[in-house]
């Protein structure tokens, strides 16, 4: 597998126009001519499918949901960054770019990260013409906030749905192609499979949601933008349908998957009830501004939070790191509450959280002050928990909450596969190792609205393709495979569950495997046992799972048993990288590989590489390459918060 | 004489009719024209506050101009007819757009009574103007004042119109705010105001014309 | 924060397909603890249907935090359930009490044709924004962010009406199953931001247009929508198309 990231010569800020300058044209009059297959229609998809039409391409666009747009893009709430120095205060791209890049603790590419921050202030231009309403100042002018610890002010929201209005705006440019008939849009359809011709990618395999029909597509080009995969953990802050399929499907027909390790778990989040839980609920990272993570000091304690005395309080994260206090960052602050919780003091009826308290904050300034600050966010929590902040401390801990890793792509955003772009949480480009608050949205739109049409143009003005018929043997193939693998899921459905397993038993069974072992912080005896414990899960799944109805039907057992098993295949190869990869690095810990003062610690010297893994067929293990990264343009530096 | 452009505007106006918020406005219009009606006739019949002979002279005063008296009337029995018609037609229409009703029939909107009845409130006063109109209104006009004296020596007649006026309440309950947010009128600034509005005309309506009745009992 | 354990007897509507007639089907749950969420409970009988080696209740769902509109079924009469602005999957089982009975049906409209038991097709929804819900921009060559001033409070006014999450449950719970509010909300929203004027006359026509050929009803002003969307819009925004759709019929 050749790893060559095609990032042009020349100084970092010019990078981008040298490369749109050297990337071939296809003559608007001939894009008509070229057909492209859009997988999946969150921010990044539904952004590429609607500029591409609008270029003149013929687009066909999928999406398992009912409608484009509910993509899971919708969810998020803090904001979107660019550096616009609307403020005032010292932002600038070069700023931006810097920041993202140490977020993601120098794992990233810097041309990449780079072009990123040159286009996320057209991103807000083009959102704002849209008609998203962005929050506003009463002159009129936007209104920006600070996020997720960053120095300026960069961050445009629109209340706490962000996600939503950008989603809605794309949605609306989306509906709009779709009206002119330029964009072709398949909702309920689920990709299968990704079909390759002559070595390219040329096609997908789809399954109806609502009939389990197969259908073939065919295209010049697939983009696929199918988001992240930290449903692999069962519980985790996405979607339920959120799935690694369609990326799993392009692995394994060539394309390399890069650091699937780099999970981001956020520390803020609803904790788990019980085992019936299915999801989990992200709160904002701004409460612990003003809140207090404490735990008690005695392990097993199970007084109420309001009878236990002051000075049998652990406020663990102030004594630890003094300097920052309870403002530490995601990671440091989420291992730290997984620790308290490991040594028996996790607090509620799980025992599985921390508490985040604002009795202090309310002492200080009222509770006028904090409900202006936080009022909804309580709302939102005594909603779920029938709990009210104001009165008792809250209840919190981390979740899985993004996917830094992904398909590898090139500055092209083209994966190892010619003719299969990824764009958006599924490719791995921009976060490095960890991800900046508010930054998700913006490489979303980045690579939708103002990257992937270059290198669309570039991929089909380069070189002429055969025409394909999906009537063709590889099509065929491609089909057969998809319905040999459902026939397999279905395989031991007749007659009764009696000791069967359930879908859902298994994912659960998965995903504490990971949490446990390929979480926040790992190690290599877990790492190790995690992977011998593995292929009894697979096997157990293959050989037991137990799936009503049938596979021409609506039959939502047999989506997600398909999603759970390609999580399960891909589980492999999370681990193997975690392993692999033996420094502490952006959101996780390696135990083996800390400070004195159990801090984390890089390793620069052995571990400045994406790693990427090319599949090498079910008996055989996958193989690790590695994509050296070169700061030319900073210097990488070690984090410190003591 | 622009053919073209005058079938232009035809088309233009059918198709507002046609459609959904069309229709709405012709209801709201029709609803609006009736209203007015209402107070001018509520107008015309406070004179019996005063005395039946004085009444009696507002009713020839009126018949003294056949021309108006035969153009308004025409032109209010067709606003009826609109609104009836476009009513009834709504009614049916929108009953199809619900495929199937549900297995429990609940609103989630607390007093909906008035909503939930109109098509059902405004066929019983289109029953009660057909009954008034017969009984009075094709009368001889020179003996009106006599006519509802008679009129209202009955018990079952005065509690039939009371109902009536009740009913009508009702419908004007919803219909009043109904027509406004139809208009387009809706503004926090003013809507209070329309909530009164809301009460005030339908009771206002209710006490006048059921005193009338009364009179004739005390 | 209590939890107890409440039983309840479901009447969910099961349906194989869209052809299938469709008829209720009891179904007793016992210990269902009152930290879960509507959906929860739900999956819940989907896992004891499936030991029981019966076909599981096929139900729309997503992101589970009450935003994607996946999500709606109609709880006893009323969709989204009891709770005022909340959608189902932010709905706890806490405001049940035990021994009730709940009767689960899909949002139903002669828009919305039903794919199976609580599944629903709101595709017209969507081509109801394809016919104009959108400003008619090209990505790139847009101008500066800051160059069109807009007042906070109208600002405001269009989030608010933005915040549409398009599940459908305006029009199940309106009688007349008129989509009125969730096209209203667009338009809405477009005409409040000068970046919408310049096409809000062709807006208003063909959205209005496009829900009366989708088979919606007519609104009659009953205020079920208002009642029970989980985002709280205002039928304001019913008044404001009224408004725009007589301006576009009258003026444009």
């Amino acid at each position: 597998m050749e790893l060559n990231s095609n990032v042009p010569e020349g100084p970092l800020a010019e990078k981008w126009d040298t490369h749109r300058f050297a990337s071939k044209l296809v003559n608007p009059a001939n894009r008509r001519k070229y057909s492209v297959i859009v997988v999946g229609t969150g921010l990044a998809g539904a952004s590429a499918a609607a500029t591409l039409a609008e270029q003149g391409y013929e687009v066909q666009t999928f999406c398992i949901q009912d409608s484009p747009r509910r993509a899971h893009s919708i969810s998020a709430q803090g904001g979107i960054n660019a550096a616009k120095n609307y403020q005032n205060d010292g932002d600038s791209i070069q700023r931006l770019f810097y920041d993202t890049i140490k977020g993601g603790d120098f794992r990233s590419r810097e041309a990449n990260v780079y072009r990123l921050a040159q286009v996320s202030n057209a991103i807000i231009d083009q959102c704002v013409a849209q008609g998203v309403p962005f929050a506003r100042e009463y002159g009129g002018t936007l209104a920006n906030r600070s996020f997720g610890g960053a120095q300026v002010s960069r961050t445009f929201y629109a209340r706490g749905q962000t996600g939503q209005q950008l989603l809605l705006g794309a949605y609306s440019t989306l509906s709009r192609q779709i009206h002119s008939g330029k964009v072709s849009m398949y909702p309920r359809k689920e990709m299968m499979e990704l079909v390759l011709v002559d070595g390219k990618a040329r096609g997908i395999i789809t399954r109806d949601i609502i009939t389990g029909e197969l259908e073939r597509y065919s295209a010049d080009a697939v983009i696929l933008a199918t988001g992240g995969y930290g449903n692999a953990y069962f519980l985790s802050t996405n979607a339920m349908a959120s799935n690694v399929t369609a990326i799993w499907r392009a692995h394994k027909k060539g394309a390399g998957f890069a650091n699937p390790c780099f999970v981001q778990i956020h520390p803020t989040c609803i904790p788990v009830h019980g085992s019936f839980q299915s999801k989990l609920t992200l709160m904002s990272e701004s409460l612990r501004n003003d809140g207090r993570v404490w735990v008690p000091k005695q392990p097993g304690d199970t007084r109420r939070a309001g009878s236990i005395p002051e000075d049998e309080r652990d406020y663990y994260l102030e004594s630890k790191y003094p300097s920052f206090g309870n403002l530490v960052p995601r990671d440091v602050a989420s291992r730290n509450a997984k620790e308290q919780c490991d040594e028996g003091k996790g607090v509620g009826t799980t025992n599985l959280a921390v508490y985040l308290d604002f009795a202090d904050a309310i002492k200080r300034d009222g509770e006028t002050t904090i409900l202006k600050k936080y009022g909804n966010l309580f709302q939102m929590y005594e909603k779920i928990t029938d709990s009210n902040p104001l009165h008792e401390p809250m209840l919190i801990y981390p979740a899985v909450h993004y996917t830094m890793g992904g398909l590898w792509v090139d500055y092209n955003l083209m994966t190892t596969i010619p003719g299969l772009f990824a764009i958006g949480e599924c490719n791995f480009s921009d976060h490095g190792a960890n991800r900046l608050g508010a930054s998700a949205l913006m490489q979303g739109l980045a690579d939708g609205y103002f990257i992937i049409g270059t290198s669309i143009a570039h991929y089909l003005g380069s070189g002429s393709l055969d025409p394909v018929n999906t009537d063709s043997r590889e099509f065929t193939d491609s089909e057969l495979q998809v319905q040999e693998r459902i026939a397999r899921l279905l395989r031991c459905c007749d007659g009764s569950p009696e000791g069967k397993v359930t879908v859902d038993e298994i994912h659960k069974e998965l995903g504490l495997l990971l949490w446990d072992h390929c979480g926040m912080a790992r190690n290599k005896e877990g790492l190790e046992k995690a992977l011998a414990e593995l292929p009894a899960i697979q096997e157990k799944f293959w050989n037991n799972v137990f799936i009503p109805g049938t596979g021409t039907e609506l039959n939502q057992s047999l989506e997600r048993a398909g999603r759970l098993a390609d999580f399960l295949e891909f589980a492999e190869i999370m681990i193997l990288d975690a392993l692999e990869r033996k420094e502490s690095c952006g959101c996780h810990l390696r135990e083996e590989s800390q400070t004195e003062d159990h801090e984390a610690l890089r390793d620069d010297a052995g571990y400045s590489h994406v790693s990427v893994w090319e599949y090498q067929g079910g008996q055989s293990a996958p193989t690790l390459h590695k994509e050296q990264l070169l700061f030319e343009n900073v210097t990488p530096s070690q984090r410190s918060y003591k | 004489m622009n053919y073209k452009l005058t079938w232009v505007t035809i088309m233009f106006f059918i198709h507002f009719v046609k459609s959904s918020i069309g229709k709405k406005w012709i209801m709201a219009c029709s609803g609006c024209f009736l209203l007015l009606f209402l107070c001018s006739h509520a107008a015309g019949n406070a004179t019996l506050f005063n005395s039946v002979s004085l009444f009696q002279a507002y009713s020839d005063q009126l018949h003294g101009h056949p021309l108006i008296i035969a153009i308004l009337s025409k032109i209010l029995f067709s606003v009826f007819v609109i609104h009836i018609v476009t009513g009834v037609l709504l009614f049916f229409q929108n009953r199809s757009a619900r495929s199937s009703g549900y297995k429990v029939q609940k609103r989630a909107v607390k007093n909906s009574l008035a909503s939930r009845t109109m098509i059902y409130s405004g066929l019983f006063i289109m029953f009660f103007i057909l009954a008034h109109t017969d009984a009075v209104s094709f009368g001889d006009h020179g003996t009106i004042g006599l006519t509802i004296s008679s009129l209202f020596s009955s018990p079952g007649t005065i509690i039939f119109y009371i109902v009536s006026f009740l009913i009508l309440a009702i419908h004007l309950s919803h219909g009043f705010w109904s027509m406004l947010q139809t208009f387009g009128i809706n503004h926090p600034k003013y809507n209070p105001l329309i909530r009164n509005l809301t009460y005030a005309i339908p009771v206002f309506f209710l006490l006048l014309f059921s005193a009338i009745p009364l009179l004739f009992v005390i | 924060m209590t939890t107890t354990s409440i039983s309840l007897s479901l009447e969910i509507w099961r349906q194989k397909d869209s052809r299938d007639k469709g008829d209720f089907e009891t179904y007793t749950l016992i210990n269902i603890s009152t930290d879960m969420s509507f959906l929860e409970m739900l999956d819940v009988l989907n896992e004891q249907l499936t030991r029981e080696g019966k076909d599981p209740v096929a139900f729309d769902h997503d992101c589970r935090e009450g935003i994607c509109g996946m999500c709606g079924v109609v709880i006893n009469g009323i969709a989204h359930g009891p709770e005022p602005e909340t959608t189902l999957c932010q709905l706890h089982m806490r405001h049940f009490n035990d021994g009730d009975t709940l009767v689960i049906e899909p949002f139903r409209s002669r828009a919305f044709p039903i794919r199976k038991d609580l599944v629903i097709d709101r595709s017209a929804l969507d081509r109801i924004i394809q016919a104009g819900g959108y400003v008619s921009v090209n990505t790139g060559g847009t101008p500066d962010a800051n160059a069109i001033p807009i007042p906070a409070p109208v600002a405001e006014l269009a989030m608010d009406a933005a915040s549409c999450i398009g599940c459908g449950a305006c029009v199940a719970s309106c009688p007349n199953g008129s989509a009125m509010l969730f096209t209203g909300a667009k338009i809405s929203q477009l005409s409040l931001l000068p970046q919408g004027h310049p096409e809000r006359h062709k807006r208003a026509m063909a959205m209005v247009t496009t829900m009366d050929k989708e088979g919606f009803g007519n609104c009659t002003n009953e205020r079920e929508c208002e009642a029970v969307c989980p985002k709280g819009i205002s039928i304001r925004n019913i008044a404001r198309m009224n408004r725009e759709f007589v301006r576009a019929s009258f003026l444009s």
